[in-house]
């Protein structure tokens, strides 16, 4: 276990807080609770995940909140929210529904898929589950189109190894261009990392060089970058423009009115993108904001 | 105390008149609404749409088939003609009808309103593909052109009704499908189904019954007078030629252009059995299509069977390392090849 | 001049002509690709999945043939019979401490600081009594009930129930998740209609909804266990009466089971024809629950949220049913007009006014109709000696004297018989009402779940009256 859950080289924190977080009861140290109250929070962090994968078990293990949770798919029918402080920063924690995708079929995919692009969050959450990693990584997938500000919680380890199968978490974040932090969140192992992973992405300090998606589609390909040409003239700063066109191309109603409206022009700093630093837009806004 | 025996008898009558009243579909309360529905707009608009059809087809409209399609007299048609006419919707000259230009720009938006609507249904609502054209039938004359634009956008804007056909965009034009009628099809040639007509009702049952819907692969093996033999998926069917001609393919030059649904359905397999997933069916519509993919099930994914419901039905299957039921009604619109343990 | 903004629009929908329909697909199929091929670098399967095979084992064994369903009755009786005997002596002495020593004591209280009668009678033989009643009859079966049914569900058992019992609801057109929502309908249709957020279909989640009522809940247990023992259970030797009346109630409950399938039936293929139906059902790896943490959310997460709304219903009946029990207009009070008014449809139904009066009071909790019926009862005969007082709910000793009263309220076999099928078929309570309405967030469907039963009660009563009458009369 030690060994797992030893930090990914990629995010330096510092010694003592990872030699704590390796002592299976205890958890993140400097991790306080805050149940419901969410006032004065300094960054919006978003819970997103298959159904099933434990995501409610993180947000109830970070929160101190007691939010019931079955072995269904779709339980979480309504958005839960609730506070918890790390370091000297307050955050709000944003329990998304359990979604196997986010292409807006249904009304949670909706509900989660709208709160991930028009909430802004500084930071989004993907639980995953080690031993479905393929499914999982479709939902991922799906996120990183949108935001790059990512977290991916490597749940369910444990059951993984139960399973006989090892999941190389370094190799996951290389190839997915964001950070990858194993966890055990039924026994509240892992979270010191994934706190700090969160709060360094929070902070614009991690540099995300995010996976997209390979299209393999001639005609699919052309229309996309036409669009996108359209799209970046109109609205310069949307960071996403390849999946606004994707979306357009699929008829998706609520973003066909976000264009009409101008509202997709307010999305500015949704995430640390590729090109610019990112790092000051982001120290900037969060800046204004408090 | 009321006698319990006539109590009895005049309970069952209550019971016996409310069903008569509202019996579904063919309670009396309902045959009466949708009289009422049956105004002088509505046949109208049916006269345009009929008489735009037959244009397309290069068909030619009489009173009597007017008529007919109305199930009205004879009388009443060449009355509801002459209306239309005064609305400079319609010119007649002599015994032939010819849509105005502005008659052309409305019957084009009725079959936007319909087909958008079928389209509503088959993707939104649980409606069995027997129902559509008929419920679309009434509410094409009832939406008005801002909620058919409306419901345009909430359905992403579809290109195609479900049955294959175009939808007329906004400005009314209308791409057309480019088919020929099946029973027109040389023998032993290969073609796609690009289109099946939903009337007159009595053949479309006949070709839903049959499982037929567009974007199959048809190999005609034998044309006469009285029967038309053809192959879709290596299943044999027959069908009399008249309603072979409601069926519209596109001829193929080389069959394995298309994609065909090679492969056997996934309910076929025992547990224990896996199989590689072909393709899936286009009978699987809408929201529960999109939860097949969104559960992994996409061409190439191995499905293995792992066990039965005690009553045989549903079957859970290991997809992707999760275990997941489908009804077989499901597992039978997923084609699989089977693969061979060694 | 067109603004870039439609601009982008018009090409999107022109290109969506030149790209087909087989688009979503399209996108499906290369994320998956992409998915696989990620996570084929990152993980790897040293050996053979030995530990798998326990999962399989448990799956193969719960869903034999042969196993599968005598493991499950199996099951779930025991957790029904845990949940009986096990909150009989809470129950009872919640009951004892709130009504038999709280309630004299605070009324004690109140005598002597002198306030007035009626703010008295108001606040604790309506408010306080109608509260306390609900809360000692449901909190204990309650507390034990759901965190055991939480147990088998976070291990991951209650799926395999809804695959074993699928092929059974879907030719009811339903969906097999149902029957977890009506087993849980057993404990409280509210808890029951929560439940059906499991269903992620919605025709079949509301199919589920509307029929939960028929499940016979933890609250109707009690009037039904009662009436079968004093008037069934007395028709018979006396060695054979405890095994009549159970035979009695069980049948009651599996009346319900069948209504539910009836109804479902019907609904799915009427009023509910065009809603979407899909199935899918995800059957979870098996794992450890963590049983102090399940305990703990269960208790909080259900038991309290539906025992919360309970008192909140419960309260303001107490105080109705004082008021309308001691508010006079001509020396009569307003129960009695409206028992007078509503007695001769409630003959007819082979029921009585009081009965229909306690029903319409009783609408909040159906825990308080026994009590009510017999507080109405004794306030309508006049019978003087008997009962606590115009308003003050009570239940007597022994059953004999409970059938005693209600003979002498004018009961008959048929009256019994009759209130057991109506206790089962009638509107939900109005906790479950307002359960209904949150979930679907759908005036016309709460009102369907409502008023469906009580109509269909209002018939089956009717008709078992008459037919009754003609074979004994």
């Amino acid at each position: 276990m030690e060994k797992k859950l030893n930090k990914d080289n990629q995010f330096e924190i510092n010694e003592s807080q990872a030699g704590c977080a390796s002592c299976p009861v205890h958890n993140a140290a400097n991790l306080k609770k805050l149940g419901v109250d969410m006032e004065n929070w300094d960054f919006v962090v978003a819970l997103a995940g298959n159904p099933n994968t434990g995501k409610s078990t993180v947000f109830n293990a970070m929160t101190g909140l007691h939010q019931h949770t079955g072995n269904w798919p779709g339980k979480t029918v309504t958005r839960a929210e609730g506070g918890f402080e790390y370091g000297e920063n307050r955050y709000k924690l944003v329990d998304l529904p359990g979604t196997y995708s986010l292409l807006a079929t249904s009304l949670d995919e909706e509900i989660a898929r709208d709160f991930i692009l028009f909430g802004q969050p500084d930071v989004t959450v993907v639980v995953v589950d080690a031993t479905r990693l393929e499914r999982n990584l479709n939902l991922v997938l799906q996120v990183l189109e949108i935001t790059h500000r990512v977290v991916i919680c490597l749940n369910l380890i444990d059951e993984a190894e139960r399973h006989n199968i090892t999941v190389d978490h370094r190799r996951l974040a290389r190839d997915l261009g964001v950070p990858v932090v194993p966890t055990i969140a039924r026994y509240d192992e892992g979270f010191e990392e994934l706190l700090a992973a969160i709060s360094e992405v929070a902070a614009g300090e991690t540099q995300a060089a995010p996976y997209h998606v390979n299209y393999n589609h001639p005609k699919l390909d052309q229309a996309v970058s036409q669009l996108v040409t359209q799209i970046k003239e109109a609205f310069p700063q949307v960071p996403n423009a390849r999946w606004v066109a994707l979306r357009l191309l699929d008829g998706d109603e609520r973003i066909i009115q976000a264009v009409e409206n101008g509202e997709l022009g307010d999305l500015t700093y949704t995430v640390a993108d590729l090109d610019s630093p990112g790092v000051d837009t982001v120290a900037q806004k969060s800046g204004i904001r408090q | 105390m009321i006698d319990p025996l006539i109590a009895l008898l005049s309970g069952i009558g209550v019971i016996l008149f409310a069903g008569l009243l509202f019996w579904p579909q063919s309670g009396i309360f309902w045959r009466l609404q949708k009289r009422r529905e049956l105004t002088e707009k509505v046949l109208i608009e049916d006269t345009l749409k009929y008489i735009f059809k037959c244009e397309r087809n290069q068909k030619s409209a009489t009173v009597e088939s007017l008529a007919g399609m109305l199930s009205t007299s004879m009388g009443r048609a060449t009355e509801i003609l002459t209306i239309t006419q005064s609305r400079g919707l319609l010119e007649m000259t002599g015994n032939k009808f010819m849509l105005t230009e502005t008659g052309r720009k409305t019957a084009t938006q009725i079959v936007r309103a319909h087909r958008l609507w079928e389209r509503y249904l088959a993707d939104a609502t649980g409606f069995k593909e027997a129902d559509w054209h008929q419920r679309a039938e009434r509410l094409e004359h009832k939406l008005s052109l801002e909620e058919v634009d409306r419901l345009s956008a909430s359905l992403g804007h579809p290109t195609h009704d479900p049955h294959g056909d175009p939808i007329p965009t906004p400005r009314g034009e209308l791409v057309s499908h480019g088919g020929m009628p099946l029973s027109d099809l040389p023998v032993h040639s290969t073609a796609r189904i690009v289109h099946i007509e939903d009337e007159p009702d009595v053949i479309y049952a006949q070709i839903i019954a049959e499982d037929l819907h567009p974007n199959m692969v048809v190999e005609l093996d034998e044309v006469s007078s009285d029967r038309i033999l053809f192959w879709v998926n290596d299943q044999e069917h027959v069908l009399a030629p008249i309603v072979a001609a409601n069926i519209s393919v596109v001829p193929l030059v080389e069959k394995n252009q298309v994609e065909t649904l090679p492969g056997v359905p996934l309910d076929s397999l025992r547990p224990g059995e896996k199989g590689r997933v072909t393709a899936i069916s286009s009978l699987s519509k809408g929201v529960e299509r999109r939860r097949l993919f969104d559960l992994g099930i996409i061409p190439g994914t191995e499905i293995g069977v792992e066990m039965s419901n005690p009553g045989g039905d549903p079957t859970a299957y290991r997809i992707r390392g999760s275990l997941i039921a489908l009804r077989s009604s499901q597992a039978r619109l997923i084609k699989v090849d089977p693969i061979k343990e060694s | 001049m067109i603004s870039s903004y439609e601009k982008i629009l018009k090409t999107a929908q022109d290109l969506r002509w030149e790209i087909g329909g087989d688009f979503h697909e399209k996108i499906m199929e290369s994320l998956y690709t992409d998915a696989s091929q990620i996570a084929d670098r990152a993980t790897t399967h040293p050996g053979e999945e030995p530990r798998f095979d326990l999962d399989r084992m448990i799956d193969r064994l719960v869903t034999s043939r042969i196993w599968g369903f005598p493991l499950m009755l199996l099951l779930l009786t025991g957790v029904f019979w845990l949940t009986i005997t096990g909150a009989n002596y809470p129950s009872g002495l919640i009951f004892t401490l709130l009504i038999e020593i709280i309630h004299p004591l605070l009324k004690g209280v109140s005598a002597s600081i002198g306030i007035p009668w009626w703010i008295d009678g108001v606040l604790l033989d309506g408010a306080y009594l109608a509260t306390a009643w609900v809360v000692s009859v449901m909190l204990p079966p309650m507390a034990i009930f759901f965190p055991l049914f939480t147990l088998l569900e976070d291990f991951g058992y209650l799926p395999r129930v809804a695959f074993n019992l699928d092929h059974i609801f879907r030719r009811a057109g339903a969906h097999g998740k149902q029957s977890l929502s009506m087993t849980m309908g057993f404990g409280c249709n509210a808890a029951g209609v929560i439940s059906t957020r499991i269903i992620d279909s919605p025709r079949e989640r509301l199919i589920a909804i509307i029929t939960n009522n028929f499940a016979l809940c933890n609250g109707r247990w009690p009037t039904q266990i009662l009436i079968a023992t004093i008037f069934i259970g007395t028709l018979v030797p006396s060695h054979l009466a405890g095994l009549i009346s159970a035979v009695a109630v069980v049948s009651i409950a599996l009346l319900g089971v069948l209504l539910t399938f009836v109804v479902s039936w019907a609904l799915s293929r009427t009023v509910l024809k065009g809603e979407v139906s899909t199935f899918n059902l995800e059957l979870p790896p098996y794992r450890p629950p963590r049983i102090l943490r399940t305990l703990y959310t269960s208790v909080i997460d259900r038991t309290l949220v539906v025992l919360w709304r309970a008192v909140v219903f419960a309260l303001p009946a107490g105080i109705v049913l004082w008021i309308s029990s001691n508010l006079l207009i001509n020396g009569v009070s307003i129960a009695e007009y409206l028992i007078n008014f509503l007695n001769p449809f409630g003959l007819l139904l082979g029921l009585n006014g009081v009965i229909l009066v306690a029903y319409i009071v009783a609408i909040p909790a159906n825990e308080i109709v026994i009590p009510t019926i017999l507080m109405l009862t004794v306030l309508v005969s006049g019978m003087t000696g008997m009962g606590e007082g115009s308003g003050v709910m009570f239940e007597l000793e022994s059953g004999m004297m409970t059938l005693d009263l209600l003979r002498m309220g004018g009961w008959t076999l048929l009256t019994a018989v009759n209130l057991m099928l109506f206790s089962l078929v009638h509107n939900p309570c109005s906790t479950t009402i307002y359960t209904i309405y949150k979930e679907t967030g759908s005036v016309k469907w709460t009102t369907v779940a409502s008023l469906m039963p009580v109509f269909m009660g209002f018939v089956i009563t009717f008709f078992t009256a008459q037919i009754w009458r003609l074979f004994t009369g």
